[in-house]
């Protein structure tokens, strides 16, 4: 078993901050892979850093055997790294098929010659944007725009538009966080199917529950630092998580988590 | 190296002009996060108040008389001392209160109503400003280019200037040193003032500034007056530093004054004087003495001015662009929707041949001679405003790019296709003095060649574009806009034009049919143009319809929404942009030609930035983010058929053309962004579906809503308040404009009407929001 996307004491920092410090994560072909860690940990930092959102500090990451340095987040995403965002970032006066299809769809340097003549011809993905809105159960949804969705629906948007363009590996950013419970739990079975597609997942999270009960591996991050990885067995009785993570009476965590959860609503 | 020296020294006195400009624009960015375009034109208005004061005793309100009656009149102006001059400390006491006035009603008017709108409606708002003062100080003003003299500052020069060997004059060196002087005064007022410091912590987080007891809407009043009162300084003592006094004279002297301003990233004054003066030395350096050297190439003595500044602030947003302060406003708008062009196929099928009928002149005058007379000439200017407008539409209302060098990109294409089909003595039998020597290409051949040129000059133009956003890019495009008008469409040496004459453009031919705007009577109102123009425009729509509907304008929308997320789909924004730069070239490259033909010749005049800017304006009224939009840009566009259907009625009244559009345009910006045709768009489909299935009560109701409108638009049209002209030429196209107008006006106040309402439904939600907050509690 071959990894897909490794990093190497992946450093980050933004002024004196250590964001990520020596950061090693391996993210197995197949495998649905976790990484928590409280808010401020530096989880997002991470993603921004293999997407080239943010400019590594020291450290380098591996992308199907290739090192990621020096290519844009474009050519990264083209090469089947695709992320998705806490914060949505959908493309918000594009229908939820329009969404799909910008991510999913190839286009060459004479496209707009193309569209001059015939804008709208099959592009070839179709689809698999199908696919990715039904398994979300988003159908429904398809030609309304993102502007017009609730919460939940369009952080369900953002994972399938992330799904849309078949990536290699797909990174979730928190795509938990806002929803209930039953929300979330679907989402875990959802996680599941699309792993069964050929696409492996590296899935983000606070929600310690979601990403104990559907990862096969996972990462603790605290202060930029891996404290801990192994099974959820493992992880969950590491002394080092329980201080740093676990810790905290089950009270405050759900106060925690509430208040993230709260935050996100808002925005 | 004495000589240098001394062109530089020469050059403070405008320095010191450029570096109080920029502090105003620099007060202004603080207090409200605007690149404030107008300041000019408020230095401008406030120069010609004093002017008047000083020399007549005449003191003119800031307005026009809106009444449309003669009886009943508001007054624009009032004469305080029987049409002699009044005592000059009063004269700037009355100017400066002017200045204040004017600093106070731009605040509430227009940018407190616009503090939450995206930036593309802050630059409207700026240029809308300035497209009013501008207006007004033409019809106030214009009719005389005054001298104005130094004031309070000694007269007379140093002959010998620290031995350098020329003449350095007293106002000049006096003028920058008060420059420097209150430079040193509004430093002081940010640093030490509590106004000044909530202004800082404003800037960086408005938050800031309440915590310092400060709201930010009265920060930016006080930032905005202050702004104002460094324009009305400006204005009060340039005096014969900037010579004669035109109306867009100290605007067409922004982009030094920007470039200072940014010099001092937008918040440091002190820089922003340095950048000021040093622009001034620089200018003066280069333009006069480097010029005058034997090494100096001759194509490029005119216009090395004004590329001074353009190079600086290139050079300045290329190194530190990303650093230059966004200000952290609470909550930031997005541009309007852009709409998804539907059933493009079956508009073109219905108002290609419609416009035939229109063009060709079945009503015209009652019958098949064609529709000569100026109604030709209008429908003209109408479509080929339209084809500009489309430009700007992919431009700026697809990919979000406030761009305001589109107008010289179609000069570049006019210019380039002028001199590709010129051949000497074009204007065959006539004697012309001027004629260009070319090598007499087929125009459709060197047409093609033109828009190329566009579109290489747009693509290399749109690579700063890709370091900066926003604001930031209207900027550098508008400096782009006037260094290349001097540098190229003013300049002799590269266009072979003498003594600021116009290539002659042939007429256009098909297969032998001449299809030119100049008809039988000499004028250029030939109805053959404009179905040359209407097939011209149809064409453009339908390639900026595809584009949008296309796998392009999904990518454009993407970046438009936002960079971020569309980079993380794959999207290669920087080529997304220069694609779109190109596209957009290319259309206001075919516009541009086009101009030509409709004029008949290419001049310079035709593509300067103000043009370009007010054409803006129209456009953003019509719907910047719709092809609608733009048809309706083109419609209601200077010298269209509406305002056509004005100087019909009205015989003055293209002399409002400028206020009106500014008012307007900030109008717009502020109650619909999302521009007029969006009202028109659902009105023209519901007729559309209508006219195929409505049965008799369909019918009946909808006479019922629109009827009377109707009826009132065409009996206003065909009497109007003129009620002699009721010409057969009239009846027909009078009502039909008449009907049109009145219509647009329905829409504005339905718009108004909707605002109200949601904000009105906004407050109930809140209120009862409250109320269950204190009930929970
Ligand atoms: N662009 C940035 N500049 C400076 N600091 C940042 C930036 N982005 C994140 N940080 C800081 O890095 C730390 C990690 O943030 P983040 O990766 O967003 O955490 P998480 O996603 O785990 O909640 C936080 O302390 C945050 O304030
Ligand atoms: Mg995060």
């Amino acid at each position: 078993m071959s990894a897909l996307l490794e990093t190497y004491d992946l450093t980050v920092s933004y002024g004196g901050l250590h964001a990520n410090s020596n950061v090693n994560i391996k993210v197995e072909k197949g495998k649905l892979t976790g990484l928590i860690g409280p808010n401020g940990a530096g989880k997002t930092t991470f993603i921004d850093a293999i997407t080239g959102f943010t400019n590594v500090s020291s450290g380098r990451a591996e992308f199907c055997g290739q090192d990621l340095v020096g290519s844009s987040p474009a050519e990264r995403s083209r090469s089947g790294l695709v992320r998705t965002f806490q914060s949505l970032e959908l493309f918000e006066d594009l229908t939820v098929w329009d969404n799909l299809i910008v991510m999913a769809e190839t286009t060459h340097w004479w496209s707009f010659l193309a569209d001059i003549i015939r804008p709208r011809r099959k592009v070839g993905v179709e689809d698999q944007a199908e696919w990715a809105l039904e398994l979300l159960g988003l159908t429904d949804l398809k030609d309304r725009l993102t502007l017009d969705l609730s919460h939940g629906q369009r952080k369900l948007v953002s994972v399938a538009r992330g799904l849309a363009a078949r990536p290699e590996l797909l990174l979730l950013d928190e795509p938990a966080a806002g929803l209930d419970t039953v929300e979330s739990q679907q989402l875990g079975s959802h996680l599941r199917e699309i792993l069964n597609r050929d696409i492996t997942l590296f899935l983000i999270d606070h929600d310690m529950g979601l990403v104990l009960s559907v990862c096969d591996y996972i990462y603790v991050l605290d202060f930029g630092k891996i404290i801990a990885e192994g099974t959820p067995e493992e992880v969950r009785k590491n002394p080092e998580v329980i201080k740093a993570y676990l810790g905290e009476t089950a009270g405050e965590i759900q106060a925690q988590e509430g208040a993230a959860a709260r935050q996100q609503g808002g925005i | 190296m004495k000589e240098a020296l001394l062109y530089s020294i020469m050059g403070l006195g405008a320095g010191g002009f450029f570096a109080l400009m920029a502090m105003g624009i620099v007060t202004a960015y603080k207090g409200s996060g605007v690149i404030n375009f107008s300041h000019g034109a408020i230095a401008m208005y406030v120069a010609f108040q004093f002017f008047y004061l000083r020399n007549e005793g005449i003191f003119h309100f800031p307005w026009f008389d809106i009444l449309p009656t003669k009886t009943l009149n508001l007054p624009v102006r009032m004469s305080l001392n029987n049409g002699v001059g009044i005592n000059v400390w009063f004269a700037m006491l009355l100017s400066m209160a002017t200045a204040l006035l004017l600093g106070a009603g731009i605040h509430y008017l227009v940018f407190k109503p616009l503090r939450n709108a995206a930036p593309l409606g802050k630059v409207i708002g700026a240029i809308g400003v300035m497209t009013y003062l501008l207006g007004l100080a033409s019809l106030q003003f214009g009719a005389i280019i005054p001298n104005p003299e130094a004031v309070l500052f000694p007269r007379g020069t140093f002959k010998n200037f620290l031995g350098l060997g020329g003449q350095v004059s007293h106002e000049s060196l006096a003028f920058a040193g008060l420059a420097i002087v209150i430079g040193a005064g509004v430093w002081w007022f940010y640093k030490s003032s509590r106004a000044g410091l909530a202004t800082r912590a404003a800037a960086g987080n408005e938050k800031g500034a309440v915590l310092l007891g400060y709201s930010p809407d009265r920060l930016a009043l006080y930032n905005w007056m202050l702004a104002a009162a460094l324009a009305g300084v400006v204005g009060i003592f340039s005096g014969t530093i900037t010579g004669s006094l035109g109306v867009g004279k100290f605007t067409g002297l922004i982009v030094p004054a920007l470039g200072a301003a940014l010099i001092g990233g937008m918040s440091s004054i002190p820089l922003a004087v340095a950048g000021g003066l040093i622009i001034g030395m620089l200018q003066n350096f280069t333009g006069t003495w480097m010029t005058s050297q034997s090494w100096f190439p001759t194509w490029g003595q005119s216009g090395i001015r004004e590329a001074v500044p353009l190079i600086i602030i290139v050079l300045v947003l290329f190194t530190r662009g990303k650093s230059l302060p966004v200000r952290g406003n609470i909550e930031e708008k997005r541009l309007p929707l852009a709409p998804y062009p539907k059933r493009v196929g079956i508009y073109v099928a219905v108002f290609v041949p419609l416009g035939f009928v229109f063009a060709a002149g079945l009503p015209g005058d009652w019958g098949w001679a064609g529709l000569t007379g100026p109604w030709g000439f209008h429908f003209s200017v109408t479509l080929v405003a339209a084809m500009f407008g489309l430009s700007m539409v992919l431009l700026s209302g697809y990919v979000g790019q406030i761009s305001l060098v589109q107008i010289t990109l179609s000069g570049i294409a006019a210019f380039v296709t002028a001199r590709l089909v010129s051949k000497g003595g074009n204007r065959s039998a006539e004697f012309d003095p001027f004629a260009v020597e070319g090598p007499g290409w087929p125009w459709p051949l060197a047409s093609i060649v033109g828009v190329a040129v566009a579109v290489i000059v747009g693509m290399l133009l749109a690579i700063p574009a890709l370091r900066i956003r926003g604001v930031q890019l209207a900027v550098v495009t508008i400096a782009a806009s006037i260094s290349i008008y001097t540098l190229y469409f003013e300049n002799s040496e590269l266009t072979a034009l003498q003594g600021g004459s116009a290539y002659i453009f042939p007429a256009p031919t098909f297969f032998g049919v001449n299809m030119g705007s100049t008809s039988s009577s000499g004028l250029t109102d030939s109805p053959r143009f404009a179905l040359f123009a209407l097939v011209v425009l149809a064409g453009l729509c339908v390639f900026v319809a595809n584009i949008r509907r296309g796998s392009s304008g999904r990518r454009f929308l993407a970046v438009r929404a936002n960079e971020r997320a569309a980079a993380s789909a794959g999207i290669d924004v920087p080529k997304t942009k220069i694609l779109a730069f190109g596209l957009a070239s290319a259309i206001a490259g075919v516009a541009g030609i086009m101009t030509a033909y409709q004029i008949g010749q290419t001049a310079a005049t035709s593509y300067e930035y103000g043009i370009g800017l007010s054409a803006l304006a129209f456009l953003y009224l019509g719907g910047i983010t719709s092809i609608n939009g733009a048809i309706l840009g083109g419609i209601i566009a200077g010298g269209g058929i509406v305002a056509y259907f004005g100087t019909w009625h009205s015989p003055g009244l293209f002399n409002y053309t400028a206020i009106m559009g500014g008012l307007g345009m900030i109008l717009t910006a502020i109650i619909h962004p999302a521009g007029q045709a969006s009202i028109f768009q659902p009105l023209v489909q519901h007729l559309g579906g209508w006219l195929m299935k409505a049965r008799g009560t369909a019918w009946l109701n909808s006479l019922k809503r629109y009827g009377p409108f109707i009826v009132l638009g065409a009996i206003w049209g065909v009497i109007g308040i003129n009620p002699w002209r009721t010409d057969d030429y009239s009846r027909f196209w009078m009502a039909l404009t008449g009907v049109f107008l009145v219509f647009f006006v329905r829409s504005i106040v339905v718009q108004i009407r909707a605002a109200r309402a949601v904000k009105a439904a906004q407050d109930a939600e809140l209120k009862k929001f409250l109320a269950e907050m204190e009930a929970a509690k």
